[in-house]
C-alpha cells in the first residue's frame, strides 16, 4: 500500500541520516543514563520499596529523554526546506506522520534497551527474568508517547518557547499512558504476571490505536509550510 | 439597539435572575445535609459549574471539528471563547472544591479522582491557550488549536477511566449513583436547589460565551479593517 | 511570471504547487481540483527551488534515490547516471550534498527534476545562482520538457532572458494580475505595462 511504502521510505531515510549524525541519539543515550545516576543520588530506595518505585523512576527518564527525540524531530526536514519537497510530492502525509512516530519509537527502544539493564544493575535488583515482559508493557507506553508526542510536537513547530510548550501540552494528555504503564510494571514486579491489572493493558492498546488512527486522519491539517 | 445585543442584554438579565433565584433556593429553601451540615450547600455551585466546564470542552470539541472541516473563523471563535470560559469555570470548580473540602476532610486538596480530574482539566485548557498565544501566525494558531481541542477532547475519557480506577477516595458520587435515580436519592428541595442552579449556571454560561463570541467577531473585523483599509 | 518584490509571485507558485492552499477560490489542473487529497496531481508538479530540496547528509545518489522512490519512480542505475552526467555531475555521486556548491546543487535539482518529468514545471528565481554553463543547462532542460508539451511557470527578474525562453508573460501586482498576454512582435503592450509596475528597469 502506498502509505506503507512511503512511511519506510521516510523511516529509512531518518535512520540513515541518524546514523551519520548521531545528535539524537547520542543525546538521549546520555540523558537518560545520567537521570539514573540522579536518581540513585536523590532518592533513598529501601529494597522493599523498589516495586513501586522502579516503574515510576523509568517513566521519568523515559518522558525526559523522549521529549528529547520529539524536540528535534523535524530538525532533519528543516535544512534547505526540505519539508516543503515533502509536501510537495504525493505523499499522504499520514505517512510523514507514521514514520516520524516510527523514528521516534525506534530511538527510543534503543535507549530503553540500554536503560533498563544498567537500571537493574545500578540498582541491584534480581529480578532479570520479569525484563521481558516488562519490555513489553514499555513499548506499548512508548507508542503511545511517541504518538501523542509527535502530532504535538509537528503542532508546536513554530509555537515560540517551543521545548516548554511541547511538554506543557503533552504531558497531561499523557496521563492515562502514564498511569497505565506503571500499574502493570507494579504487577509485573510484584506478581511476575499482568494478572488483574489486564484492564489497563486494554486501556493502553485502546490509547495507541485510537492516537494512531486520529494521528493518521489528521497530520494532513497539522503540518503546513 | 441592534437585536443582537438585545437578545444577549434577555440572556443576560435571566441569568441574573436565574442565579439569584437558584442562591435563595440553595441558600435558604433547601435543607442543610444530614451529615456534613450548611458547608455542603456549595454544592449547588460546585456540580453545576464542573458540568458546565464539561460542557465548555465539548464545546472547544464541536468547534475545533468545524474549523478543520469548513475553515471558517466563525468555529474558531467558538472554540478559543468556548476554552477562555472553561478555563474560568474549571478554576471556579476547583476553588469550590477546595472550600468544600477543607471543612469536610480537613486539607485544602486531596489528589482523589474528582480533584485531580478537574485540575487536568484545567492543565488542558491552559495548554489550549498558551499554544494559541504563542502561535505567531493566526492561522496557524487557528489550526494548531483545533487539533489540540480535538485530540484533548478524545482523550478526556480515556483520563477519566484511569484516574477513576486509580484513586477513589472521593464519596461515591451522591447525586449520579449507577444504581439508583438520581431524584431518589435527594431531598426534593436539595434536587430543586440544584436544578435551578444548574440552569442558572448554563445561562450564566452561554450568556458570557456570547460576550466573549461577540469580542472574538469585534477583534476579526478590525484585522480586516486594518488590512484591506490600511494601504 | 513578473512583478516586483511582494506582487505574490513566490505565493501564487506556491499555490500551483500545492503547498498553499487558497483561502477563496480553487486550481484546477485539466478541470481536476488541486485539494489536499489530490495526491495524484502532484506527482506531476514539479518545483525547483534552486539550491533547496536536497538533503545535506544525504550523498547525491540518496537523495536521487530517496526522491525518485517518493514519486513512485524507480529508473534503473543507467539512467540517473545519464542524468548525472548530463548536469555534469557524475564524479559526483557518493558524495554529501554539504560538499557541493549551490550552482552544483542546483544542478542536482535540475537532474532529479529530469528524472521525475514533471507535466508542470514551477520554477522560482532559479538564475540565482547558476554560471553561463548552469544557465544553458538550464534552459537546455527547460526548452527539452516544452518541447515534450510540459508547462513551465518562471518566477524571475532577469528580463532579457526569460523574454527570450518564454512563450507567454503575466505581471502581477499587489496580489493581482494585470497583464496576462502571449507573445507577440511587437509587442508594445507588454513593455508598456511593465514600464507601469516594475519600478526599475532590469536590462
Amino acid at each position: 500500500m502506498k502509505l506503507l511504502r512511503h512511511t519506510a521510505l521516510l523511516l529509512w531515510k531518518d535512520v540513515r541520516l541518524e546514523m551519520r549524525r548521531r545528535e539524537s541519539l547520542l543525546t538521549m543515550f546520555f540523558f537518560g543514563t545520567l537521570l539514573l545516576f540522579v536518581f540513585h543520588f536523590s532518592f533513598d530506595l529501601a529494597p522493599d520499596r523498589m516495586v513501586e518505585t522502579t516503574p515510576a523512576l523509568l517513566w521519568l527518564a523515559f518522558l525526559f529523554t523522549g521529549t528529547l527525540g520529539l524536540a528535534q524531530l523535524f530538525e532533519a526536514e528543516r535544512g534547505n526546506h526540505c519539508l516543503d519537497a515533502l509536501l510537495l510530492s504525493p505523499m499522504d502525509r499520514g505517512a510523514l506522520f507514521l514514520a516520524k512516530t516510527g523514528f521516534n519509537v525506534v530511538l527510543m527502544t534503543l535507549v530503553e534497551i540500554v536503560v533498563i539493564p544498567l537500571f537493574w544493575i545500578l540498582f541491584n535488583l534480581r529480578s532479570w527474568d520479569l525484563i521481558p515482559l516488562l519490555f513489553l508493557i514499555v513499548f506499548l507506553g512508548t507508542v503511545g508517547f511517541c504518538v501523542l508526542g509527535t502530532i504535538l510536537s509537528a503542532v508546536t513547530l513554530k509555537a515560540r518557547a517551543r521545548e516548554l510548550l511541547l511538554p506543557l501540552v503533552l504531558f497531561p494528555l499523557m496521563i492515562p499512558v502514564i498511569l497505565a504503564t506503571i500499574r502493570l510494571m507494579e504487577n509485573v514486579l510484584r506478581f511476575g504476571v499482568i494478572g488483574d491489572a489486564a484492564p489497563w493493558l486494554r486501556l493502553l492498546i485502546g490509547f495507541d490505536v485510537i492516537f494512531i488512527t486520529v494521528g493518521v486522519l489528521i497530520f494532513d491539517r497539522v503540518i503546513d509550510v | 439597539m441592534e437585536p443582537g445585543k438585545q437578545r444577549k442584554g434577555y440572556l443576560g438579565g435571566l441569568a441574573l435572575i436565574a442565579i439569584l433565584t437558584g442562591l435563595y433556593w440553595g441558600l435558604v429553601q433547601a435543607p442543610p445535609d444530614a451529615y456534613q451540615g450548611e458547608v455542603q450547600r456549595i454544592m449547588y455551585l460546585h456540580i453545576p459549574s464542573i458540568l458546565t466546564a464539561y460542557l465548555s470542552f465539548f464545546l472547544v470539541f464541536v468547534g475545533s471539528c468545524l474549523y478543520l472541516w469548513k475553515r471558517e473563523k466563525r468555529d474558531d471563535n467558538l472554540a478559543y471563547a468556548a476554552a477562555e470560559i472553561g478555563v474560568l469555570f474549571t478554576a471556579l470548580t476547583i476553588a469550590e472544591g477546595s472550600i468544600w473540602g477543607k471543612p469536610t476532610w480537613g486539607v485544602w486538596w486531596t489528589w482523589d479522582a474528582r480533584l485531580t480530574l478537574t485540575a487536568v482539566l484545567l492543565l488542558i485548557f491552559v495548554g489550549y491557550l498558551m499554544l494559541r498565544s504563542l502561535l505567531e501566525e493566526e492561522n496557524r494558531a487557528a489550526t494548531s488549536g483545533a487539533v489540540l481541542g480535538i485530540i484533548g477532547f478524545l482523550d478526556i475519557p480515556l483520563i477519566h477511566m484511569s484516574v477513576y480506577w486509580w484513586r477513589t477516595l472521593h464519596q461515591p458520587p451522591s447525586i449520579l449513583r449507577p444504581d439508583k435515580a438520581p431524584w431518589e436519592n435527594i431531598h426534593p428541595a436539595m434536587l430543586i436547589a440544584l436544578t435551578i442552579n444548574f440552569v442558572a449556571f448554563m445561562l450564566l454560561y452561554f450568556y458570557l460565551l456570547s460576550l466573549r463570541f461577540r469580542l472574538g467577531e469585534l477583534h476579526d473585523e478590525i484585522k480586516t479593517r486594518r488590512m484591506s483599509g490600511g494601504r | 511570471m513578473l512583478g516586483p518584490n511582494g506582487a505574490g509571485k513566490t505565493t501564487l507558485l506556491k499555490l500551483l504547487a500545492g503547498l498553499l492552499y487558497p483561502t477563496q477560490g480553487e486550481i484546477l489542473f485539466d478541470g481536476v481540483p488541486l485539494t489536499r487529497t489530490a495526491t495524484e496531481l502532484r506527482a506531476a508538479i514539479g518545483f525547483l527551488a534552486p539550491s533547496d530540496h536536497l538533503y545535506e547528509d544525504l550523498t547525491v545518489a540518496e537523495n536521487l534515490d530517496f526522491f525518485t522512490a517518493l514519486y513512485g519512480k524507480s529508473p534503473p542505475k543507467a539512467a540517473i547516471h545519464h542524468a548525472l552526467q548530463s548536469v555534469g555531475l557524475e564524479r559526483w555521486s557518493n558524495e554529501y550534498i554539504s560538499a557541493l556548491s549551490s550552482g552544483m546543487k542546483c544542478r542536482l535539482s535540475i537532474a532529479k527534476w529530469q528524472l521525475l518529468e514533471p507535466s508542470l514545471m514551477l520554477l522560482d528565481e532559479p538564475y540565482g545562482v547558476l554560471d553561463g554553463s548552469g544557465v544553458d543547462l538550464l534552459e537546455g532542460f527547460l526548452k527539452a520538457q516544452a518541447q515534450k508539451g510540459h508547462i513551465i511557470v518562471i518566477a524571475s527578474h532577469h528580463i532579457s532572458r526569460v523574454l527570450q525562453l518564454c512563450s507567454r508573460a503575466l505581471i502581477l501586482h499587489q496580489g493581482k494580475l494585470f497583464f496576462d498576454e502571449p507573445r507577440q512582435q511587437p509587442w508594445e503592450s507588454f513593455y508598456r505595462a511593465f514600464g507601469e509596475f516594475m519600478p526599475h528597469n532590469e536590462s
